[in-house]
């Protein structure tokens, strides 16, 4: 089973201007062995318990804790904390005896809706419940769920999405629940980007219980921690990467992009931009692509990819690579509809119809006849004509959870992808 | 029983708990010498574990191989253990004292083992200005000059190809004639 591939869109870069040329690494995660140790997992539940979490959301939430305890073991560890504008540390950071487990589902058990949300402390506060027992052989990760807002303390969503990448610069990668239509979709999937967790839509609290029990399951599969891709190229050719990933850095000429951890069998698709500077024709550019994680469970070999410059009408005539094409578009259709829920939100429709019909321009100027790049520029153009409407917090809740979903290569529910034998 | 100052690559694979492979590909990439080859294949001293010590105290900080080679490729073997000794030094912030100071006194403290050119991690989208830009002058002729700012869209770089080949063709035809 290969590991991991890279391919570009297409071999040819302009002699006399900039090129954008696309990379997709693919990476699949080998899978667990029977006989190794699954890692050690340390937890840190953070629960809403606002009062709009009263009337069923917070004894389902309660239940998925129970469902969750289950599913840990005596080397893992685990706290909870309740939070509304009080912060409640409910469990300290403890291993998950009987006894330890039996504590806390009483205590769990007493806890009632109340107040307003002090979101940026809860979370924070569990996070230092995590730090404290955070060892190198741990997943160390905490789950936030929430029905509403940041309305009390830190609410600027630029600084707690920079908070998230700092924790996880730290060792502790932060998962985000979002339940019903009242919270801020935007905050939580960002948290969960830069923090190198995974961000949820529930949308119907009854599925509280399973969505975190299966994010959980996930964290309990890790088999390769801090997986980057690592890009040796030319110093003067600038790679971004068009899909999430934890960080972008760059040493001399080594680019490195995090992609926090992969659990047993998972696939990833990551996409990145190269800008070529201009050249001699006929030249070649050379970029070595190569996967980095700290169990070294990556095979540690490198891909090459090489372009020739050539001039205007040679790039013009050259062939594609059409699963790249695809998976750019896709990559780009989904930015753009995030962008479009986020400026529909604000009442800006026009704004939000020209940023998906300029999208759909683009891909179809390069289609060429594909029959799937046709498909993903006429959704684009039918979603344009809906986003001139203001849309329902349900419908662009959805329309952001699976489109982030997308871009992280996760099923529609949120789910990694996981290649089968 | 092997002297410590000759192990086998089994051997220093095992008392440094990583694989042959690992091994292999740290020399390939630099990031430990070539060892002493006599007759009998390939030998490693107590110098390559404090490598191997040291390799993976750096990668649990985060840092990249590429970084760790720029570090520690050319130290001598005190050096290296003289590292692996030290005690912690002003380590970054913990994820503790960084929760802290965010929540008592909303300062922000950055981490100290940070990679030179780090760029913070920003939201990608199609529209986001980019991170740097600059104007970059084409001289067509000592008296006409197109100024474009970088970097450019696909589409922009396209009509911009043009718009070149456009101009000194108009210029070509203009010293013929």
């Amino acid at each position: 089973m290969t590991m991991f591939d890279a391919r570009t869109d297409r071999r040819l870069v302009q002699s006399r201007a900039r090129s954008d040329r696309y990379v997709q690494v693919r990476l699949v995660a080998p899978p667990s062995l029977q006989s190794e140790a699954r890692p050690r997992v340390n937890v840190a539940f953070v629960l809403d318990r606002s009062g709009s979490m009263g009337g069923g959301k917070i004894e389902l939430a309660k239940e998925a804790l129970r469902q969750a305890l289950g599913q840990l073991a005596e080397r893992d560890r685990f706290s909870v904390v309740f939070y509304d504008d009080k912060i409640d540390v409910v469990v300290e950071s403890t291993a998950v005896t009987s006894e330890a487990r039996r504590n806390a589902l009483a205590r769990i058990a007493m806890v009632q809706a109340r107040g307003t949300t002090n979101l940026a402390e809860g979370w924070l506060t569990g996070a230092d419940q995590a730090a404290r027992h955070d060892g190198e052989q741990f997943v160390n990760r905490c789950l936030l769920l929430t029905d509403g807002l940041a309305n009390r303390g830190i609410t600027d969503v630029a600084e707690l999405e920079r908070h998230a990448g700092e924790l996880r610069k730290r060792g502790i990668s932060t998962t985000t629940f979002g339940v019903g239509a009242d919270f801020d979709e935007h905050l939580l999937r960002r948290m969960a980007n830069a923090g190198g967790g995974n961000f949820y839509f529930i949308e119907d609290p009854a599925q509280i219980p399973d969505f975190l029990t299966s994010e959980l399951g996930e964290a309990l599969e890790v088999v390769a921690r801090d997986v980057r891709v690592v890009v040796e190229a030319p110093g003067d050719l600038i790679i971004e990467s068009l899909t999430p990933v934890i960080g972008r850095e760059r040493t001399d000429g080594v680019w490195t992009f995090g992609l926090g951890d992969l659990a047993s069998r998972q696939e990833v698709d990551c996409v990145l931009r190269l800008n070529f500077p201009r050249g001699v024709d006929g030249h070649e550019v050379i970029a070595r692509f190569r996967v980095e994680d700290r169990e070294d469970a990556f095979p540690l070999d490198e891909e090459e990819l090489g372009w020739t410059y050539a001039d205007h009408r040679s790039n013009h005539a050259q062939e594609r690579d059409v699963e790249v094409d695809r998976r750019v578009a896709a990559v780009f259709a989904s930015l753009a509809r995030t962008e479009a829920m986020l400026l529909n939100r604000s009442g800006d429709y026009d704004a939000a119809r020209k940023k998906l019909l300029g999208v759909a321009r683009r891909i179809r100027s390069y289609a060429n006849g594909d029959r799937e790049l046709e498909r993903i520029a006429a959704a684009l153009e039918h979603e344009a004509q809906e986003a001139i409407h203001p849309l329902m917090e349900y419908e662009r809740k959805n329309v952001v959870f699976e489109a982030n979903s997308m871009l992280r290569s996760r099923d529609w529910r949120g789910r990694a992808r996981r290649r089968h034998e | 029983m092997p002297r410590m100052t000759e192990l086998t690559l089994t051997e220093l694979a095992e008392k440094a708990n990583v694989t042959r492979r690992t091994i292999r590909y740290y020399i390939q990439q630099g990031l430990l010498p070539s060892p002493e080859a006599t007759g009998r294949g390939a030998h490693y001293d107590q110098g390559y574990v404090d490598r191997l010590r040291l390799i993976k105290k750096l990668k649990d900080a985060h840092l990249p191989l590429a970084e760790i080679r720029a570090r520690i490729g050319r130290l001598s073997d005190e050096e290296i253990r003289n590292l692996l000794n030290a005690p912690a030094k002003p380590s970054p912030t913990s994820a503790r004292e960084y929760i802290r100071s965010v929540l008592e006194e909303g300062a922000v403290p950055s981490m100290s083992v940070s990679m030179p050119d780090a760029l913070a991690f920003r939201e990608t989208t199609v529209s986001e200005p980019p991170v740097q830009s600059r104007w970059q002058r084409y001289t067509l002729d000592p008296d006409i000059e197109i100024h474009v700012r970088r970097p450019l869209s696909r589409h922009k770089n396209e009509i911009l190809s043009e718009l070149l080949d456009a101009v000194r063709e108009l210029l070509e035809k203009g010293e013929r004639s």
